[in-house]
C-alpha cells in the first residue's frame, strides 16, 4: 500500500506484472525445476533481495528510527491510523469482490466512524468500540477467486511479491479513490506523499523484528519468501479477520507508541504494504 | 473391601484408560496445558527477564513440552532420510538449540500481552488448541497450537502464528539451505553449529 499510489509506479508495475505474468503462463516448466518453492527466478530474486537490503539498511531503516524518535508516539498513531482510513475504500471494495458481507460491514463502519469521530481518520475510534481493522486487496480476491500467485518475485524496494499480488496492488493503486482525486486535480505530489509516510509508517514498525528474523536465520531470504507465503495464504483463508469481535478495549493508554508492534506473522509484508 | 484380585485391578485400569483417551477429558487436558504454557512463554518472554535468562528459560519450555524429534523430522524433510543416524541424532541436537535462540529473540514482542486459550479441535492424530495475543498496538494475532499425544502426554508439534506454521517455515530454509550447498545435510549442520555457537 505505500508505493503503488505513485501513478509512474503503477504503470510501470503493470507493465512488469503483465510481462512477468506472461512469461509465467509461458513457462510452467521452469517453475518445476526448483523443488517445490516455486522460485525459479531466484538468482535474480536474491540479487534484488540484497539490493533491498542495501537500500533498507542505508535508507529505510535510519528514516524510520529518525521517524520514531522525532515524531511523538501520538502523532505516529495518527498518521498510521489516517493512513489505514485511507485504504478503506479499497479494503471495503475487495471485501465486497470476496463476498465477504461482515467484513465489508466492518470496514464501512470503521471508515463512517473514523471519518467522522475519528477526525477525519486521525483516530482509530472504530477499534475501540470493538470493530478492528483488517486488511485486504485485490492479490487477495484474486486468490479467493482461485487465481494461482504464480512464481515468487522481489521487487525493487517493495520487496517480496508474485505476478498475483503485483496485478492486485496495480488494481489496488487504480481503483484509490484519494489517489484518483489527487490526480484528477494534479495533485500528484499528495499521493507520492502519502505513500512515503505509508512507507515509512510501515518500516518504523518493524525495525526489531526484521532484525530479530535477519540476525537469527540461516537464509534470510528463503525465510522470507515462507512467511510471504504463508501469510498470503493465511490471509485468502480469512481465518483470523472472520473471528468473532474483541470486546471493545477501554481507556485511552490501551494503545501506546507503535514500535515493536508487529508480529512476525505479518513480516514478510513489511517492505511494502498492509500495515495492520 | 480393600483387597481386590488383580483381574479387577486391571480392568478398572483398562476402563480408566479407555474413558481417559478420546472425547472432551483430552481437549480440555489440552486446552488447560496450552493455557498455561502459554502464560509462562509470555511471562519468560516478557521485558523484566534478561535476555540470557530467557534462552534458559525457554530451553526449558520447549524440552519439556515439544516433540522434538517429531518436528525434527520434519523440518528436515526429505533429507531426513538420506540422513545417517549420526547426522540425525547432531541434527536434533543442533536444531533443538537453534531453534531455542532464534525463537525467543523473534517471539521477544509479545512478551507481557495478555494471552487467552479460545478454543479447541481434533485435527487427525493432532488436537488443535486456539488461542489469541492482544497486541499493545490495538490488534491482535491468533496463535494456533497443534499437540500430538504420542508420548502418552501433549506435546507441541507446530505453533501457527497469523495463520504462519513455523514447522513449515524452518523445513523451508533448511531446505533451501540444503539445496544450495549441493543437497548436503553436512553444509546445514555445520552452518547451524556455527549459529549456535556464536551466540554463546
Amino acid at each position: 500500500m505505500s508505493l503503488r499510489r505513485s501513478p509512474l509506479i503503477v504503470s510501470g508495475l503493470l507493465a512488469a506484472g503483465l510481462t512477468v505474468a506472461g512469461c509465467a503462463a509461458t513457462g510452467p516448466g521452469a517453475a518445476a525445476a526448483s523443488d517445490g518453492f516455486n522460485d525459479p527466478l531466484e538468482d535474480t530474486n536474491r540479487s534484488i533481495f540484497s539490493f533491498n537490503q542495501v537500500v533498507d539498511e542505508n535508507v529505510l531503516v535510519p528514516v524510520a528510527k529518525t521517524y520514531r524518535t522525532v515524531i511523538p508516539p501520538p502523532m505516529q498513531q495518527s498518521a498510521h491510523d489516517f493512513m489505514q482510513n485511507l485504504n478503506g475504500p479499497v479494503i471495503f471494495g475487495n471485501d465486497v469482490l470476496q463476498g465477504q458481507a461482515g467484513l465489508a460491514a466492518n470496514t464501512l463502519g470503521r471508515l463512517a466512524i473514523n471519518t467522522t469521530v475519528g477526525v477525519g481518520g486521525m483516530f482509530d475510534v472504530a477499534t475501540r468500540v470493538g470493530i478492528p481493522h483488517h486488511s485486504n486487496d485485490f492479490g487477495t480476491t484474486l486468490g479467493t477467486w482461485g487465481f494461482d500467485e504464480g512464481p515468487y518475485l522481489v521487487l525493487p524496494v517493495m520487496g517480496p511479491s508474485n505476478p498475483r499480488d503485483l496485478v492486485g496492488q496495480v488494481a489496488d493503486g487504480f481503483a484509490d479513490p484519494g489517489d484518483q482525486i489527487a490526480s484528477s486535480y494534479h495533485r500528484i505530489w499528495a499521493s507520492v506523499a502519502r505513500a512515503v509516510v505509508s512507507g515509512i509508517d510501515v518500516r518504523s514498525r518493524n525495525i526489531e523484528n526484521l532484525e530479530d528474523i535477519q540476525r537469527t536465520s540461516l537464509d534470510y531470504y528463503a525465510t522470507i519468501r515462507s512467511l510471504y507465503r504463508q501469510r498470503r495464504a493465511a490471509q485468502i483463508r480469512h481465518e483470523e479477520e472472520n473471528l468473532p469481535n474483541p470486546t471493545p478495549v477501554q481507556g485511552s493508554d490501551a494503545r501506546p507508541a507503535p514500535s515493536m508492534s508487529y508480529s512476525i506473522a505479518r513480516l514478510p509484508q513489511s517492505q511494502q504494504s498492509w500495515p495492520k | 473391601m480393600t483387597r481386590h484380585s488383580p483381574a479387577f485391578g486391571a480392568l478398572i485400569l483398562i476402563l480408566g484408560l479407555l474413558t481417559a483417551v478420546p472425547g472432551d477429558a483430552s481437549a480440555q487436558d489440552a486446552r488447560a496445558f496450552i493455557g498455561n504454557l502459554g502464560n509462562q512463554a509470555i511471562q519468560v518472554l516478557g521485558p523484566s527477564v534478561s535476555p540470557s535468562q530467557r534462552v534458559a528459560r525457554f530451553r526449558e519450555l520447549f524440552r519439556e513440552d515439544f516433540d522434538i524429534p517429531g518436528i525434527g523430522q520434519f523440518v528436515l524433510g526429505r533429507y531426513w532420510r538420506t540422513a545417517t543416524p549420526e547426522q540425525q541424532q547432531e541434527f536434533l541436537r543442533l536444531f533443538q538449540e537453534y531453534i531455542v535462540q532464534a525463537y525467543s529473540s523473534r517471539l521477544g514482542e509479545y512478551g507481557g500481552e495478555p494471552f487467552r486459550v479460545t478454543g479447541s479441535r481434533q485435527a487427525g492424530e493432532e488436537t488443535v488448541v486456539n488461542s489469541e495475543i492482544d497486541r499493545r498496538s490495538g490488534g491482535r494475532v491468533q496463535v494456533d497450537w497443534y499437540l500430538t499425544n504420542r508420548s502418552g502426554r501433549p506435546k507441541i508439534i507446530d505453533v501457527y502464528v497469523g495463520g504462519v506454521s513455523m514447522k513449515v517455515t524452518q523445513r523451508d530454509e533448511f531446505a533451501s539451505v540444503i539445496q544450495r550447498n549441493g543437497g548436503q545435510v553436512d553444509a546445514l549442520l555445520a552452518q547451524l553449529r556455527q549459529k549456535t555457537a556464536a551466540a554463546h
